[in-house]
């Protein structure tokens, strides 16, 4: 098997992170819930990735460090705090569903910056037009489908000298880019554990910058009596019994990450990238979307001209190929994009992939491409 | 006679024990009493000896964020005033 669909999930985790949630399901109990080793285990490994965490994004407090389900519960949280009703929030023209969908549910008035693909310049421009008098804004980082890396500095800057909240989805790029929360000075980041990070499924990160609305109510271990969420973070963000095994695999893959370095996970996975669409380049029925500078992760979108998306990472998958076809949550980014009728093919890399193995799916998909439909 | 500095959550009694132990300061994270704490599970950071030096500490970090209890021999507490 080879496994491009790293976008969605790091399937290829490291050793370490297997043995941290197995050890985490052997041995630890819930934190806050006592004060016996068990549960104290528990929660000193929750303070260890909280400050793990906010020692990679530079978090001012481990505090601001919240654990979730995944992007889409932090995105949900993060939303919810800053928009409501007829608020006028502007986003990107590459927001994935777990933006735009709550934003939907809260009847936000969102106006979407105009920018084209794998122009930075562009997005900055179209934020400048639109953030006056918005109530917030909302950026991802990296675009899931395209892996067009976001100026998102420049446009934070904007949001700053607006006075408007910034919300930023960190979905793709943390573990790959730098993310400096303090520099950013946004309201919050989100990002999953399971992607770049390389912990398990079902966990996340919310960095906060303020102290957030609950979207959840329930148990914390702290105030009890107080019929209210407490005021503290992480408290007030974390009801119900936290994922310790999750956790605990995603500690092991913070410390994977921050060994390795995201930068040299990122050239490796964008070394990958321009070895396929090099392999690739003359299969003329192929559309390979590419940025001409380093403006892309290693996520690489492409369209046959013949053969419709799904049906190619179907055969793919039979080949033993595993990538990701459709509109991939991302409605919009395909229509900033002009893919929203065809959607694409995504192939997403990851540090455990070679040069050998690019070749042999590159092989693959070659061979799909001449046979007769 | 026990020192008991009352945290705001489970994360800040964690820290606060964290940056004492950096510091030679033997310091154990404990659920408080039920009497120190009014809205219900609180937990504290506990301590027997170099309270002043504990407490600098703390106060230079921000981390001094609830009241303060000294336990005597009896087991009664007093609330330090600071």
């Amino acid at each position: 098997m080879i496994y491009l669909d790293s976008a969605a999930t790091t399937l290829l985790k490291p050793q370490s992170v297997y043995s941290a949630v197995q050890r985490a399901m052997e041995s630890m109990a819930s934190p806050g819930r006592g004060a016996y080793p068990p549960a104290m285990q528990a929660a000193e490994l929750l303070l260890d990735c909280r400050e793990e965490a906010a020692s990679l994004f530079s978090v001012e407090e481990p505090e601001n460090v919240v654990f979730t389900m995944n992007a889409t519960h932090a995105l949900n949280i993060a939303i919810t705090s800053l928009a409501k009703k007829g608020s006028r929030v502007v986003i990107s023209g590459f927001e994935h569903n777990a933006v735009t969908r709550p934003l939907h549910a809260l009847g936000a008035d969102v106006v979407t910056a105009r920018g084209e693909l794998f122009d930075g310049a562009s997005v900055v421009s179209g934020f400048a037009e639109a953030l006056r008098g918005a109530e917030l804004a909302v950026c991802t980082h990296v675009s899931n489908v395209f892996g067009f890396i976001l100026p998102i500095a420049e446009i934070a800057s904007l949001c700053k000298k607006e006075g408007v909240p910034l919300i930023i989805d960190a979905s793709q790029s943390a573990g790959l880019l730098p993310i400096d929360m303090c520099a950013l000075g946004a309201a919050f980041i989100a990002m999953p554990g399971h992607k770049g990070l390389h912990g398990p499924q079902g966990t996340g990160l919310l960095l906060c910058g303020e102290s957030g609305r609950p979207l959840l109510y329930g148990g914390s271990g702290s105030d009890s009596r107080r019929q209210e969420m407490p005021e503290e973070l992480p408290d007030r963000l974390e009801a119900g019994t936290h994922n310790v095994p999750g956790i605990a695999g995603l500690l092991a893959g913070l410390r994977f990450v921050r060994e390795k370095d995201p930068e040299a996970i990122k050239n490796h996975e964008q070394t990958l990238l321009r070895q396929m669409a090099d392999e690739l380049e003359y299969c003329e029925e192929l559309e390979l979307f590419l940025a001409s500078g380093e403006e892309q992760t290693g996520v690489l979108s492409l369209r046959s001209r013949r053969i419709d998306c799904e049906t190619l990472a179907s055969q793919l998958a039979e080949r033993g190929v595993c990538v990701r076809a459709g509109l991939h949550c991302a409605p919009k980014a395909h229509r900033s994009a002009g893919t929203l009728e065809s959607g694409t093919v995504r192939l997403s890399f990851s540090p455990f992939l070679s040069a050998e193995q690019i070749s042999r799916a590159a092989a693959i998909l070659r061979e799909l491409l001449r046979r007769p439909l | 006679m026990m020192y008991w500095i009352m945290c705001r959550s489970l994360t800040h009694a964690q820290r606060s024990a964290r940056l004492l132990e950096r510091a030679g300061i033997t310091a154990v994270v404990v659920k408080a009493e039920a009497g120190l704490s009014e809205n219900g599970c609180r937990y504290a950071v506990k301590l027997s000896r170099r309270f002043e030096e504990a407490e600098s500490i703390l106060r230079r970090n921000d981390m001094i964020r609830g009241k303060i209890y000294r336990q005597d021999s009896t087991g009664r507490y007093e609330e330090l005033r600071r």
